[in-house]
């Protein structure tokens, strides 16, 4: 739907609609029963053959060199059909703008660069925090020509299947913050089980515990909070492309629903509550759509003082896909709440989707300090 | 001032003052002995969310991912042990006769620790309510006297309630819209019975009841003329279960389908037919049954209410502990002004959804399903008497044909048309605030939570999965306002029509 407001999204959004009508549909439910069921690791390989795992990293880094626009179409038209891959695109992706935030092309080209299979390609990151507002972050040491970390980390999305995984660590009484890489394989890493959640299943996340892991810094020690800032406009609005395709599928689905059920001797979309409900998600929607669609632009265009406005776009479109998609199972009544429809995980996957890159008040009360310069 | 006349003259305006402040006149009616009574039951069930319900919830809930055809067989035979499933059976049924406004403080309690399990015991209540408001004592006796001896000798047996169809959700609830809408499950009147055929859908705990109470229709073309209570048991020739459903939360509880197939239903399980309700009212059926329907669901639905409670207070519970241990920039959360703000507007939800089920309850209480219960006299006299005197004495009379006929003219000929709307209006009002309540309760819990609130071993996601379900069955939210809208402000306009929509 994006590409209807700029048609250069347009081949990216085919793409992804074929691959989601093609890898997704009909398997959404069957995908989610992870980590009761099995992985789609064939979805996934495919996923990073066709370049989904790279959008927006470079060309000569092993990327596809696509905009913050593309990589919105991308998983607005995946999540519209299910968003488990897009949030392990959307990990992935923070993982790279931070690497290049902080100007760490060598390590991005080392990883990035000669990446066979998806395995490889993926990056762990702890992407449902911002490490800001976290006060139990890994300590961090110097050791030898490098560091070592200790300490816990939960929720560490893609942690499981990637075998490298960028770490947000603290040390030194001012507290100050660094990015790390290190290897998942490292002895001192200890894994949890995926850890299960409300949604996104086929996006697991394990609980690590890390002690003494060698670690390699990423960019300049210190600077952590100000390369996840750098990132946090773009990757605010990826995370709201992907809450503006759930809606999308939602609104697909209730639409499809209301026209064919039949209750007080009519379809129900000729109630004109139902059609209450469905014009209220329509007007959602939409909104997110051309929320999203704007905020790329005029990132892609640099445009200043457009930061807050993606965090505020970003959150106000969480908000009210969290309520459409509750109108979404309250259309197709109790099959709204069955796992055969798709209804039920949209409403889990909008909320796990709306807790990325930290939590709603904290994310609110950053806005406010940026906005009122405090 | 004003003259006695003048007053009642103002007080009668809309809204009515009879309708919109319960408490005010029926709490001093109120016999005294119910306060005890229902803090013991509220103790209870703190004991029993101590010893099973909170160190279960979890567990219980990954095993229904891990097997998806789990049965709560071993909860039921726990719930049973407790008494639970009969604790709201009037003791004239040989039931523990609590009273009845004390279930929604229990299932607010035990709905606080796990919606699922609470449901296991509660939905029972749907169908012993669908048993007592039919008014046929014969078999009320009966079947809930099968209820008291499952207790006594450890097999539990419970009752189910099915009207939901594939093609039939709102219609049936409804009989405004059960004439519109397609309804299949038939009943063919034979010689000394009913032939049931048809699919009954969504039943919560049908597959591990032993009675299901079927509503069907012997004319599926005037389904509101001719709907017939049936009591089906469980193993009968012709009855069956299909699948059950793979739901997003309350996995504990299975929601079965019951497919009947040419099964016949002999004349002494019949609960409810136009053939008895002539026996006491000569009122048309059509009227009666939107009554059955409105004792039913006017009695279960303040339950829902309280459902929703609990998980407002669950959620509430585990942010509040989750505040009070985590901190954010060095600081404790709970000392975050905005996270105080947002804990007391959690509690707000929580005790508003509480007043609205006890409105609702005050409601029934006195001029509603078990009014009579609720009067002092009789309430004591339930109380008071020993056991025996009840087997020996009353429940032979149950038995009679004098006993249906007083309990149908007492509950339909007699009653006010407005006590009903009241009630009615008055559940479907506390469905809707406390379910959306408790939906919102658990929204805020994770979003103050952050991350910590995604974690199935947190708590709180599983809370907002299984209330989610409470906004859908009894009624949805939607159909809940309709219902609120034609009982409670559209008598007030002569032109309002209700369900009657143009296209
Ligand atoms: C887990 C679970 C357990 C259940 N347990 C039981 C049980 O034990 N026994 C039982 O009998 N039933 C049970 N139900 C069924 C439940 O009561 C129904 O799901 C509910 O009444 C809605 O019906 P439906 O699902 O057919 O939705 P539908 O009636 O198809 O409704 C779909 C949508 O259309 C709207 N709608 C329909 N008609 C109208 C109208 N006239 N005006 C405006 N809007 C309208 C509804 O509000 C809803 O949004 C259960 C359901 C679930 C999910």
């Amino acid at each position: 739907m994006l590409s209807s407001f700029k048609s250069e999204w347009k081949p990216f959004e085919d793409l992804a609609r074929s691959f989601a009508a093609k890898e997704l549909a009909g398997k959404a439910e069957e995908h989610d029963r992870y980590p009761f069921g099995e992985f789609f690791h064939d979805v996934l390989d495919k996923a990073c053959e066709v370049g989904f795992l790279g959008i927006m990293l470079p060309g000569d880094l092993g990327g596809t060199g696509g905009s913050v626009g593309t990589l919105c179409t991308v998983l607005a038209a995946l999540c519209r059909v299910d968003s488990s891959p897009g949030g392990i695109i959307f990990t992935n992706a923070l993982a790279q703008e931070l690497l290049l935030a902080a100007d760490a092309r060598d390590i991005a080209g080392e990883i990035f660069g000669k990446a066979p299979s998806a395995g490889e390609f993926l990056i762990a990151f702890p992407s449902y925090s911002n490490p800001a507002h976290q006060d139990n972050l890994p300590e961090y040491r110097r050791s030898g020509r490098g560091y070592s970390l200790t300490g816990p980390v939960d929720l560490l999305v893609l942690g499981g299947l990637a075998r490298r995984a960028i770490i947000p660590a603290r040390s030194g009484p001012k507290r100050q913050c660094s990015f790390f890489l290190i290897d998942l394989d490292h002895k001192g890493v200890s894994k949890s089980e995926p850890v299960f959640t409300l949604g996104m299943h086929a996006c697991p996340a394990v609980d690590v515990r890390l002690d003494g892991v060698r670690a390699r810094l990423i960019g300049e020690e210190g600077k952590g909070e100000e390369y996840f800032d750098r990132v946090l406009p773009a990757m605010h609005v990826v995370a709201a492309a992907m809450n503006a395709g759930i809606m999308r599928g939602s609104l697909d689905e209730a639409l499809a629903y209301a026209r064919e059920r039949f209750q007080g001797g009519r379809e129900i979309i000729r109630w004109s509550e139902v059609s209450m409900l469905l014009a209220g998600m329509a007007v959602k929607a939409d909104v997110a759509d051309m929320c999203v669609t704007q905020a790329c632009q005029a990132l892609e265009q640099g445009d200043a003082g457009w930061s807050s406005r993606c965090a505020a776009a970003a959150l106000h479109i969480h908000e009210i896909a969290c309520e459409a998609v509750t109108d979404g199972i309250q259309v197709l009544g109790g099959n709204g709440y069955m796992k055969d429809y798709g209804q039920e995980k949209r409403f889990r996957d909008a909320r796990q989707v709306q807790a990325l890159l930290g939590s709603v008040p904290a994310r609110k009360l950053d806005l406010i300090r940026k906005v009122a310069g405090v | 001032m004003l003259s006695r006349a003048e007053v009642s003259n103002r007080l009668s305006g809309f809204p009515r003052f009879e309708d919109m402040s319960l408490s005010l006149p029926y709490a001093p009616r109120m016999p005294r002995g119910m306060v005890r009574e229902t803090r013991e039951v509220v103790a209870i069930a703190r004991t029993f969310n101590d010893e099973v319900a909170r160190p279960r919830a979890l567990e219980l809930d990954r095993r229904t991912h891990e097997d998806p055809d789990y049965m709560p067989l071993d909860l039921v035979e726990l719930a049973n042990r407790w008494g639970f499933y009969t604790m709201w059976i009037p003791r004239i049924f040989g039931g523990r006769g609590y009273n009845m406004p004390s279930m929604s403080y229990f299932a607010e309690e035990v709905g606080s620790a796990c919606l699922g399990i609470m449901n296991v015991i509660g939905v029972h209540y749907l169908g012993v309510a669908g048993v007592v408001a039919s008014a046929n004592t014969r078999l009320a006796k009966r079947i809930l006297g099968e209820v008291v001896r499952g207790e006594k000798t450890g097999n539990p047996c419970l009752i189910a309630l099915a009207t939901t169809e594939p093609g039939a959700g709102t219609d049936v609830e409804e009989v405004e819209l059960v004439d519109k809408g397609r309804v299949a499950c038939h009943a063919r009147r034979v010689r000394g019975g009913y032939v049931v055929n048809g699919t009954k859908v969504f039943i919560s705990m049908g597959h591990v009841s032993t009675w299901t109470v079927l509503y069907a229709y012997e004319d599926l073309k005037r389904p509101s003329e001719t709907t017939v209570g049936l009591m089906v048991k469980t193993g009968t020739k012709g009855f069956s279960f299909g699948s059950h459903e793979n739901k997003m939360g309350q996995r504990v509880c299975p929601a079965s389908v019951l497919v009947f197939d040419d099964c016949f239903i002999p004349d002494d399980q019949v609960l409810f037919s136009a053939d008895m309700v002539r026996k006491f009212t000569k009122k048309p059926i059509r009227e009666v049954a939107q009554r059955y329907i409105d004792y039913v669901v006017g009695a279960t639905r303040p339950g829902v209410c309280a459902f929703g409670v609990g998980a407002a207070r669950g959620a509430f519970e585990i942010a509040l502990r989750h505040a009070s241990t985590t901190t954010m920039n060095g600081t404790l959360l709970i000392n975050h002004e905005w996270v105080q703000s947002m804990l007391a507007e959690m509690y707000k939800n929580v005790t508003l959804g509480r007043l609205a089920y006890t409105e609702a309850n005050y409601a029934n209480s006195h001029r509603g399903l078990y009014k009579i219960l609720q009067l002092k006299p009789v309430y004591y006299y339930l109380r008071l008497m020993p056991q025996a005197y009840f087997d020996k004495v009353i429940a032979p009379m149950l038995e009679k044909d004098y006993s249906t006929r007083l309990m149908g003219k007492l509950s339909y000929d007699w009653a006010r048309p407005e006590d009903q709307r009241c009630c009615s209006g008055w559940a479907s009002l506390a469905k809707v605030a406390g379910t959306d309540l408790g939906v919102r309760n658990c929204q805020m819990a994770i979003e103050l939570m952050g991350q910590t609130g995604l974690r199935q071993d947190a708590g709180v996601e599983k809370m907002l999965r299984d209330i989610k379900l409470l906004q859908i069955y009894e009624g949805t939210n939607q159909l809940n306002r309709l219902n609120m809208f034609k009982c409670l402000i559209a008598p007030e306009i002569p032109q309002a029509r209700v369900f009657e929509e143009d296209r």
